[in-house]
Order: structure tokens, then sequence, then C-alpha cells
């Protein structure tokens, strides 16, 4: 079960990763303009937790902070057993240690790797599997990219894939680095309508057979219904309605 | 006198360049990623032989590395040794000088690298400094071999610092430049000749291969 009751004031871009390097070389100005202050509170418990809401609202905020890329004001974050953030205390686990498989809107692939090794990349070579060789590590690959029916690409590199392609590989590196949960920052608004539908299904598959929660952040009615068990919508920064993707009011985000 | 110049040049240069190499790409890591206090003015102090007189270079190195120098005093005492007037000299000057341009060209094509790549491999377990290795710097690596070929160019090239510091005893200390220098002042047209051919060559093939390098940007960058 993963807790998070976070606050913080926003007044840099929340479009791009690196927003504080960003605007520390003065383009922010903009930006303040659409500052806001963030004050949320849900839980996502297994299954598809999807933080629904239109541009703006503070749901890829709230991804990056479970991740531990953005630092909140105060609050606390909380997966199962283990503490992420807590401003009390003064608890703030690094990226690293959050075991948590990120998905962005981008890929973000690695350019000078091909699928497999970006994949193998992922792979935790932890105190437990005590650096696993290179054979194992190709060969956990190869499961993974199966897992997402595309072997068939391992050799590729990223510019050699389509979007729909991309973003499986992007899928199978996350899960590569065994994580307690993936967080997935809008993955279907870069490929086109028909990959949209086929990669929905395929995520939700991935996230049966795994067993692994996933919080899932988008401003597309289609994806929530499709694939959500719980949805959190927020607006301006704050939760405004949650429950069942059935139950709750959805309004078209942009 | 032109073949042992030309070897010691070669020595002086690629030594030079090795040290450079591993320096400035570490001073390039720690501008580009780290912030603390004073690190525009170790940029500076790093960039500083970019635009001051190579021959006040040279007079700060004699101030820190000479016999009765700040640190070169210490070295005498204890060992009887100075670096002056040695081919470790003119490495050291060479190095000093090409220095700036490699962490210029480090720094910048370190920081072009999009930090989305940096956050997706720490989200995958990986520390700050394998991420540099195996993400940053491979992403940026025309850019980091734009600054080798720059570096070694002005090492090749290096005078001025080089003669204060390292002399410029034939054999010894007398690199390409100095030769150069020393055959004009004894009216040998020929060897000039011959020795800034070679330079010209040298140098013309490095701009060359940096635009090469950097001119074809790859998505990575």
């Amino acid at each position: 079960m993963l807790r998070v009751s976070i606050r913080k004031q926003i007044g840099t871009s929340r479009k791009q990763l690196g927003a504080e390097r960003q605007t520390r070389n003065g383009n922010n100005e903009r930006e303040s303009r659409q500052a806001f202050r963030l004050d949320v509170e849900f839980t996502a418990a297994s299954g598809v937790t999807i933080l629904f809401g239109h541009s703006g609202s503070g749901k890829t905020t709230c991804l990056r902070a479970v991740a531990g890329i953005v630092t909140p004001d105060e609050g606390r974050i909380s997966l199962d057993e283990r503490l992420y953030f807590d401003s009390v205390s003064g608890v703030n686990l690094p990226i690293q240690q959050r075991r948590v498989g990120l998905v962005f809107q981008d890929y973000v692939l690695f350019p000078h790797l091909t699928a497999e090794q970006n994949v193998a990349y992922g792979i935790r070579a932890g105190e437990n599997s005590g650096g696993l060789s290179k054979a194992a590590k190709r060969e956990r690959a190869r499961e993974l990219l199966a897992l997402l029916g595309i072997e068939y690409a391992a050799r590729q590199y990223p510019r050699e894939l389509s979007g729909g392609e991309s973003q499986r590989v992007a899928l199978a590196r996350a899960l590569a680095s065994d994580p307690a949960i993936v967080l997935l920052d809008e993955p279907l608004s870069a490929v086109d309508a028909k990959t949209r539908a086929r990669l929905l299904v395929e995520i939700r598959a991935t996230q049966q057979r795994t067993g692994i929660p996933f919080l899932y952040v988008t401003h597309n009615v289609a994806e929530v219904v499709e694939i959500g068990d719980h949805v959190i919508v927020l607006d301006e920064g704050r939760v405004i309605r949650q429950g069942s993707p059935r139950a709750v009011r959805l309004v078209q985000g942009e | 006198m032109i073949w042992p110049a030309f070897k010691l040049s070669l020595l002086v240069t690629f030594v030079a360049t090795c040290v450079v190499v591993l320096l400035g790409t570490a001073f390039a890591f720690i501008l580009a990623k780290r912030k603390f206090r004073g690190r525009e003015l170790l940029d500076a102090i790093v960039t500083l032989p970019l635009v001051l007189p190579p021959t006040v270079t040279g007079y700060y190195l004699i101030v820190l590395l000479g016999r009765r120098g700040l640190i070169g005093s210490y070295v005498y005492e204890r060992t009887g040794w100075s670096v002056t007037f040695t081919w470790w000299a003119a490495v050291i000057a060479a190095a000093v000088m090409a220095l700036p341009l490699m962490v210029k060209s480090a720094r910048a094509a370190i920081e072009s690298v999009n930090p989305q790549y940096e956050i997706a491999s720490y989200t995958l377990g990986k520390s700050e400094l394998e991420t540099f290795f195996r993400i940053t710097l491979p992403l940026a690596s025309r850019g980091i071999f734009a600054g080798v070929v720059l570096s070694f160019a002005r090492a090749l090239g290096e005078f001025g610092a080089t003669l204060m510091l390292a002399g410029n005893i034939p054999g010894k200390t007398q690199t390409m430049p100095l030769a150069i220098y020393e055959a004009v002042v004894a009216g040998e047209d020929r060897q000039a000749q011959i020795l800034a051919l070679v330079l010209t060559a040298v140098s013309v093939t490095a701009i060359y291969l940096t635009n090469k390098l950097t001119g074809g940007r790859t998505q990575g960058m």
C-alpha cells in the first residue's frame, strides 16, 4: 500500500524533468505565474491506481515525489513498511533506494544501448543476487522483452523502434529493476491511437501477471476506464474525487 | 634539431593530453554536476590560462613550482630535485595551458545531456558515479572527444609557459615551437619552414576533426 500525504508550493515547470536545473537558468518567469499549492492525501493499493487530472493539476508532481525526483515541502510518503519521505523525522530516501520503476511519457531509452542492453542495464545487482553474470542478465532481459512481446527487437537501438515498441522496452526496463511499484507518467501520450489501445491491454496484462502495483498518471478518460482499478481525480493540486473509474465522474482533461 | 624537437614535442604533448583528459573530465564533472560555493571561482581559475598571456601563466608556474617556489621549494629541500628545466616542466606547462579547453568542452558536453537519462538511471538503482560513466559520458562523448583534440593541438603549440618553466634546452626541453623560434632567430629559414608546416598540418587536422565530431549532433545530446 502506497500512502502519500504531501504539501508543496509549485513555482517551477511541471512539464520537464530536471526543472530545477532549468529554472536556475532564468526561464521561470512564465512558470511562476502558474504557481499553485499541491496539497494531497491518497493511498494506492494493489492493481492500477490512476492519478487523473488536466495538465497543471499536480498529478505528475505527485508521481515525481513518490519517485524521489522532487522533494515535497512537508508530508509523508511510504510504501508498505518502507518510509520514503517524512518531513517530521527528516527522512528522504534517495531515488536509487526507492525501488520504483519509472516509465516516462517520451520513453527515455538510453540511445547508445540496444533494447536488450537497456533492459539489462536496469537489472539490479543487488546484495542477494550478488552481481549477476553477463549471460544471466541477458537471459533475464530477454525474458522481460518476451513478456512484453518484443523479443524480436532485442538488438535494435531506440532510434530504430516505433513509439509502441519503445514504450514496451521502457516498461520492460522498469520491471528489470525489480520495483516495489511501477510509476507511469502519461505513457501513451506519444503513441498513435491504434498502438495506444493495444498497449493499454498489454500494460493491464503486465500488471496482473507481475502483481506489482501500478500508479498511472493520465488526463485521458478512455485510459482511466480501460485500465484503472481505482481513480484519484486531482484539480489545482487537490484531490477532488476518488473511487472506482465507473463510479467517479470524470471530466476530460485538456 | 628538427628530429629531437619533433620527438620531444610528441612525447610532451601525448603525456600532457593524457593528464588533461583525466583532470579535465573530472573538473568538468564537478563543475557540471555539483553545486557548491566557489564553483564559478573554480571554473574561473581553471579557465584563467586561456585568457592570460602564456608568459604570465608561466610566471605563476615558476612561483609555484620553481626551486624557490611555494611547492617547488618544499620538494627541493626534501629531494634535491626541481621540476624546472626538465621535460616534465614542459608537460606541466602544456597541460595547464590546454586544460581550460578540455574543461570547457567537456562541461558543455556533459551539461547538454538530457537530465532525464540520468534520472532514469537513478530509478534503476544506479549511483551518480556509475550513471556518469555508463550513461552521461557515452552520450557526451562527441563533445568530450572534441575537447581532447583541441587540447592536443593546444599542448603541441605551447610556447610561452614552456619557455618560462622548462627553458629552451635542445634535446631536453626544446619542443617544436621553441625550435622554430630558435631557427628563425639563427636565420635558419629552411628548418623553421619545415617545423612550421608540420605544426600547421597538425592544427588543421585538429580543427577538421573537431568540426566533424561536433557538427553532426545526435538526439542524445
